[in-house]
């Protein structure tokens, strides 16, 4: 080939490279996938109903020390209902990131399933509660791995929930071209994890290399016979077969670690459900480094019946958060990549209920008043990414920017189809 | 068609002529209907049906209520329902109590051998194909024993439909 010749082909070859877009093997034609702020992203949902008087306004004291500057008391006379936490970190939470104090959870009923969904799913639900199924618009993790090129393997994405009923449900959705092929790996481990479970799975059939072949080619013949023209239901997200593989290993040692009592307030105090659920999502964490991970609290609901335990577990939820912020700078691969966002599924009424606790003060609901809407969030991350110490106080943000905005800093925001998110991505946060 | 727990009672009644090879079967099976194929299994069996079915197919009784319970918080509690099936059917086929038969019997009649098994795991009849290609699996692996039979059935995406 001459050299002028070369020179051009290579010229041109190098253009179109550039220029054409990528064919994914979804047949789908789209340009690359935009830049990534991060590489991991964890949304913790501070959830069961937060009303700001509590956390932003600081009402009953700085409840979330580890989170918020300050060293507001807790209120003298429900001091003595305070579970002892350790004390908080020098520099809060706030401090590495951007802390909006008036967000907004906008429309839908101010009830925890449809928090949770809007929260997931970018979109703000009206739909009644139905155990068992999923919702209707898709989540943030079939969004994060249709989207992304290459595409990335369901153990890249998790939804750690703290309950089932309907929540498990949150993992992926009934969209159409969406649904569970590109669901999360959910795991409610506060159900699964305990020495019962340890005892019901113990002693499993082992198979040598050999054997497992033998049976994966019975298997897979079997398989190849069952053909039907209707579509089936799916039977939740599959995991390749090594991915498998490496779960039911993972989850074995969990059990067998709750089975002798290893995670018995592991974190030297009397731990509730909100921090055994963040202590099981640090362990998600470190043993498969999630791009993208969703977990949540819950036990702030108890709101609903005692007005003291609510506020001593906004502390308690706070000091998880912190131990979920610790894991992350200290999980290597995660640390300096990861950015974790912060926001309730909705808030509390401004006018409490009629029930009283011990100390005499009155318990609240959410029934949609316009307290109930007010919420927080805060984005934190490393200074290279995220705007530090930045606070906004007034109303700013909504629960369906969350999804942009995670769509954003991992690099996916600009594949979604228009229309399908009613948010917009928190730019302000970002530098 | 709706699965229902069933006890399988299969008589196989050999007919006496050794030459033709023919052989006559009479089926008695308690309120159950056979599938006459496996793609009449269109609906997913919930979490809870497919533990009590697991136990009832491997140990021809029910599950306690308790157990139940258990295994199916552990099936609701995990998002890829294919690995904590696995994980359940592990554990289940390893217990004491299985109904099974020993290698030598499954070797000296393996025809018999898997229709009894698809019938018990898939509730129909292997078809000529399907009898065929695991007869000559079985036949060519002489490690191959009843109980991993039993795994590959239980594990499969039909067993998991109805």
């Amino acid at each position: 080939m001459k050299r002028k010749t070369f020179i051009k082909n290579t010229a041109l070859t190098a253009a179109a490279s550039i220029v054409a877009p990528y064919i994914l093997p979804t047949g789908r034609l789209f340009a690359a996938t935009g830049s990534r702020k991060a590489n991991h992203v964890v949304f913790c949902l501070f959830a069961g109903g937060v009303r700001n008087l509590e956390s932003m306004e600081k009402a009953e004291g700085n409840l979330m020390r580890n989170l918020l500057n300050g060293n507001e008391s807790v209120s003298s006379d429900i001091v003595s209902g305070m579970t002892p936490l350790p004390t908080p970190a020098a520099n809060r939470l706030q401090s590495f990131g951007t802390l909006y104090k008036e967000f907004r959870y906008v429309s839908g009923p101010t009830g925890h399933y449809n928090g949770h969904t809007t929260a997931i799913t970018g979109r703000y639900s009206d739909a009644a509660i139905k155990l068992k199924e999923p919702p209707q618009y898709p989540t943030v993790f079939e969004y994060y791995r249709k989207h992304n090129s290459p595409s990335k393997n369901a153990l890249n994405a998790w939804w750690i929930t703290d309950s089932l009923g309907p929540y498990p449900y949150l993992n992926y959705s009934k969209y159409d071209g969406y649904g569970a092929m590109y669901g999360a790996n959910m795991l409610a481990p506060l159900n699964l994890v305990s020495p019962q479970t340890n005892t019901i799975l113990s002693n499993p059939f082992q198979l040598s290399g050999a054997e497992n072949q033998k049976c994966d080619m019975m298997r897979g013949f079997m398989n190849s016979q069952f053909s039907t023209t209707t579509q089936l239901p799916p039977n939740g997200i599959e995991n390749t077969v090594a991915d498998a593989e490496k779960l039911q290993t993972f989850l074995r040692a969990l059990n067998v670690e709750a089975a002798a009592g290893g995670q018995v307030n592991a974190w030297g105090v009397n731990m509730n459900s909100d921090m055994y659920n963040i202590y099981y999502g640090i362990k998600v964490m470190q043993e498969f480094k999630p791009e993208l991970m969703v977990i949540n609290m819950q036990g702030i609901d108890i709101g609903h019946f005692d007005f003291t335990k609510y506020v001593n577990n906004i502390r308690m939820a706070d000091y998880a958060l912190y131990k979920l912020w610790e894991a992350i700078q200290s999980t290597p691969g995660m640390a300096n990549d990861t950015v974790l966002v912060v926001a309730p599924e909705h808030g509390r009424n401004l006018a409490p209920n009629s029930v009283s606790d011990i100390y005499g003060r009155y318990a609240l609901d959410h029934n949609n008043d316009e307290m109930s809407r007010r919420i927080f969030c805060m984005v934190a991350g490393p200074p290279s990414v995220v705007k530090q110490n930045q606070v906004f106080s007034n109303p700013f943000g909504e629960s369906i920017d969350i999804v942009p905005t995670i769509a954003d800093v991992l690099g996916f925001y600009d594949q979604i189809p228009p229309g399908m998110l009613q948010g917009r991505v928190l730019t302000e946060a970002f530098n | 068609m709706k699965k229902q727990l069933y006890v399988l009672i299969a008589c196989l009644l050999l007919s006496a002529s050794a030459c033709n090879k023919e052989k006559r079967y009479i089926y008695v099976v308690e309120q159950q209907e056979l599938y006459q194929n496996a793609a009449q299994k269109v609906n997913l069996k919930t979490t809870a049906q497919f533990i009590s079915i697991a136990y009832s197919d491997l140990f021809g009784s029910a599950i306690t209520n308790d157990e139940l319970l258990k295994f199916d918080v552990a099936l609701q509690s995990l998002g890829d329902k294919n690995t904590m099936q696995d994980m359940i059917i592990k554990s289940l086929i390893n217990r004491s109590g299985v109904l099974q038969v020993n290698d030598a019997t499954m070797r000296a009649d393996v025809d018999a051998f898997i229709e009894n098994e698809y019938l018990r795991f898939f509730n129909r009849m292997p078809n000529e194909y399907e009898q065929w290609k695991l007869k000559d699996m079985i036949e060519k692996n002489a490690d191959i024993t009843p109980k991993m039979v039993y795994y590959s059935l239980m594990t499969s995406t039909e067993y998991k439909y109805y």
